[in-house]
C-alpha cells in the first residue's frame, strides 16, 4: 500500500514535463468547458430571462419549473414546438446519419477500382465537403425556390416528372429541404474514410470467395462490411451526434438566416436558440439543453455497449 | 450469347464509370447553380426567371457587376478581414496548446492522462449552445463588473473559438506524433538532450506537417461556425457567415449578391483545402482505418 503510493507520487514526479505541456489545455478546459457546462446545469433550475439576465447565478432559483415546462406542462407553448422538433431531429438525424453512410459507400465501392483519372474524379467528388455550411444553406434556399429553384426547374420543366411545382420550404416537404442538402454536404467525408477502409481489405480475401463462387452481394456482407466496421463505427457515432446538434444549414436555408424553419424544419439545435436568445427564455432553454445531453450520453453508450457486444460475439 | 471473362468485366467497367459521372455532375450541380446565380439579377431570382439574365436591350446580360457590388451594398470587406483575424489567430491559439498536449499525452503514460484524454473526447458529445447559454451570461455579467468589453470583441470570440477547437485539435494530432518514431527522441536523450530540446529540435519538426493540416482543418471549421459568432459578435466582428445575411432582410432581398458573397467566401476555402489536401486527408482518415 505504501509502496504503491510512494509510486504514485514519483510517477507524477518523474512526469512532471508532461504536466507542464498539458498545463494551458488544463486551464481551458477547466474554465472554458467544465465551467459553463457545470454553470449552465445550475442554470436550468433558474428563472433566467432578459429581466433576470444581470443577476447571473443570483437569479431566482425555480426548481424544477423548467424541466416543467419543457416536459410536462401541456400549456407551454415551449413544449409544443419542441415536440416538433424532437420528431424533426429524430427522423432528421437517422436518415442523414444512414443516407450520408450509404452514399458515401456506394461511391467508395465505385471509386476503389483501377481507371484512368482516378484521384480526380476523387477529389471532385470532395468539392461539396469543402463548401461552407453556412453557405451551403444559403444555396439550397435558392435551390428550393418554388419558382425557378433548380430543383423544380429539373423536376417539372426538364425532365416532367411532376406534373406541378412543389413548394419545397412550407410544409411537410421541408423535411427533404433539409435533409438532402445535409447528405449532400457530408457524404464525400464517409467516402473518404470508407475508401481509406476498402484500400486496406488484402485481396486474398476476395480472391478465396471467388473461388468459391461467391456472389458479389455475397462478397460484401461477409466481406466488405466486417472489414470495414472500425470505419463505420466511427461514421455512425459521429454521425449521431452532429446531426442531432446540426444548426447552420437549416438556420440559414429558411428566410436567409432570418425566418422561422416551420413545424416540419425546425430541429433541436434551432428551437433551443430561438428559445434563449430570440426569445429570451435562458432558464428553459439551458434544462432543454441539459436533457438533450442526458439523451446523446446514453445514445453514445448504447452504441459502444452494442459495438462491444458484436466485437465479442465476432 | 457467350461473352469472355473480360469483355463481361469491360462492360461493367464502362456501366460504373457512365453512373459515376452521372453521380458526379449531380454533386457538383449545385455549386455551379450557386456561381450561374451569382451572375443573374436580383429579380429574375426572385420571380423565377430561368437561364440568364437579360439588359433592357434584351440582350444576354451576364452580371460580373455583382461581384463589384457585393463590396459595397454590405461592409463584406470588413467581415472577410473579421473572419480572416478570428479564424487566424484561433488556429495559431489551439495549435500551440494543443501540439504541447497531445505531445505530453503521446509520450508520457503520466497518472491521469486516460482521464485527461477522456474528458477531452467527452466534450465533443456536449452541445454547443450548452456552452453558448453561460458564456453568453457570464460575458454580459463580467462588462457589467468591470466595464471591460468582452462580448462582441476579438479576444473573445478568439478566446471562446481556440477552447472550442481545440480538444479536436489534440485528438487528431495524437495520431501525428504517435506516428513519429521514439527511437530518435530517446538516442537524442541518451546524448544528453533535454527533455524541452529533444521536443523543439526532433518532434516538432518530424509533426509539423501534421501539425499545419490540423491547423488547416481548424480554420476551415472555424471559417463556418456561425452560432458563437451570431450571438459574441457586434456590428464591427461580425464574421462572414452573421454578416452574409444581411444581403437578404427587412430592407432589401439582394440574392444575386448573396450568392456572390457565398461564392467568394467559398474561395478561400477551396484553394487552402486544395493546397493542403494530401496532409489533411491522410490526418483525418489515418485514425479511422487504425480504429
Amino acid at each position: 500500500m505504501k509502496k504503491n503510493g510512494k509510486s504514485l507520487w514519483y510517477r507524477i514526479k518523474s512526469n512532471s514535463f508532461a504536466y507542464y505541456f498539458i498545463l494551458p489545455t488544463l486551464l481551458a478546459m477547466l474554465f472554458l468547458h467544465l465551467s459553463p457546462i457545470v454553470q449552465g446545469i445550475y442554470m436550468s433550475f433558474l428563472k433566467l430571462n432578459q429581466f433576470t439576465l444581470q443577476q447571473y447565478l443570483l437569479a431566482p432559483f425555480v426548481g424544477f419549473e423548467n424541466y416543467y415546462k419543457v416536459l410536462i406542462d401541456a400549456q407551454s407553448p415551449i413544449r409544443i414546438g419542441l415536440i416538433e422538433a424532437v420528431r424533426n431531429t429524430i427522423i432528421y438525424t437517422v436518415v442523414v446519419t444512414f443516407g450520408t453512410l450509404a452514399m458515401g459507400m456506394i461511391v467508395a465501392l465505385m471509386l476503389n477500382r483501377k481507371f484512368f483519372g482516378r484521384s480526380l474524379v476523387r477529389t471532385f467528388f470532395l468539392f461539396p465537403w469543402i463548401v461552407p455550411t453556412y453557405v451551403t444553406g444559403l444555396l439550397w434556399g435558392i435551390i428550393w425556390l418554388k419558382e425557378g429553384g433548380l430543383v423544380n426547374v429539373m423536376l417539372v420543366d426538364w425532365l416532367h416528372i411532376l406534373p406541378f411545382k412543389p413548394s419545397w420550404l412550407s410544409g411537410p416537404n421541408t423535411m427533404w429541404a433539409i435533409i438532402i442538402p445535409t447528405i449532400w454536404r457530408y457524404w464525400p467525408l464517409s467516402m473518404l474514410m470508407l475508401l481509406a477502409g476498402l484500400q486496406t481489405i488484402p485481396d486474398e480475401l476476395y480472391e478465396a470467395a471467388d473461388i468459391d463462387g461467391a456472389s458479389p452481394w455475397r462478397k460484401f456482407w461477409m466481406i466488405t462490411w466486417p472489414m470495414l466496421r472500425p470505419v463505420w463505427f466511427i461514421l455512425i457515432l459521429f454521425g449521431l451526434i452532429y446531426n442531432t446538434y446540426s444548426f447552420n444549414i437549416v438556420i440559414m436555408m429558411f428566410g436567409f438566416g432570418a425566418g422561422f424553419p416551420g413545424e416540419w424544419g425546425d430541429l433541436m439545435m434551432t428551437n433551443i436558440f430561438r428559445n434563449s436568445f430570440q426569445l429570451w427564455n435562458f432558464g428553459t432553454g439551458a434544462a432543454t439543453s441539459v436533457l438533450l445531453l442526458v439523451v446523446m450520453i446514453a445514445i453514445v453508450n448504447v452504441w459502444f455497449r452494442y459495438f462491444k457486444q458484436a466485437e465479442e460475439l465476432r | 450469347m457467350n461473352l469472355s471473362y473480360y469483355a463481361k468485366k469491360r462492360i461493367t467497367d464502362i456501366i460504373i464509370s457512365i453512373i459515376m459521372l452521372a453521380l458526379l455532375a449531380i454533386t457538383l450541380l449545385p455549386i455551379g447553380w450557386m456561381v450561374f446565380s451569382s451572375l443573374k439579377s436580383s429579380t429574375d431570382i426572385a420571380i423565377g426567371r430561368v437561364g440568364l439574365s437579360h439588359n433592357v436591350e434584351g440582350k444576354v446580360d451576364i452580371r460580373w457587376q455583382n461581384y463589384v457590388d457585393m463590396w459595397k451594398n454590405v461592409n463584406f470587406g470588413l467581415y472577410l478581414r473579421n473572419s480572416l483575424v478570428i479564424c487566424g489567430f484561433t488556429m495559431f491559439f489551439a495549435m500551440v496548446f494543443a501540439t504541447f498536449a497531445a505531445y505530453a499525452l503521446s509520450r508520457f503514460k503520466f497518472p491521469g492522462a486516460d482521464l485527461f484524454s477522456n474528458a477531452t473526447l467527452a466534450t465533443q458529445m456536449i452541445p454547443m449552445i450548452m456552452y453558448l447559454i453561460p458564456i453568453y451570461i457570464m460575458f454580459v455579467k463580467f462588462t457589467m463588473m468591470t466595464g471591460i468589453p468582452v462580448k462582441g470583441t476579438f479576444p473573445g470570440i478568439i478566446l471562446i473559438y481556440s477552447a472550442w477547437f481545440l480538444p479536436f485539435s489534440i485528438w487528431i494530432l495524437r495520431g501525428f506524433f504517435a506516428a513519429i518514431p521514439k527511437e530518435l527522441e530517446e538516442a537524442a536523450l541518451i546524448d544528453g538532450c533535454s527533455r524541452l530540446r529533444v521536443f523543439w529540435h526532433i518532434a516538432l519538426p518530424l509533426a509539423m506537417p501534421g501539425i499545419i493540416a490540423t491547423g488547416i482543418y481548424v480554420f476551415l471549421n472555424a471559417w463556418d461556425e456561425l452560432m458563437f459568432a451570431w450571438v459574441l459578435t457586434s456590428a464591427d466582428t461580425m464574421t462572414i457567415p452573421v454578416g452574409i445575411r444581411l444581403f437578404v432582410g427587412n430592407y432589401q432581398n439582394r440574392f444575386d449578391l448573396m450568392m456572390a458573397a457565398a461564392t467568394v467566401a467559398t474561395i478561400p476555402v477551396v484553394v487552402l483545402f486544395f493546397l493542403l489536401q494530401r496532409h489533411i486527408v491522410r490526418g483525418l482518415t489515418a485514425g479511422a482505418v487504425k480504429g
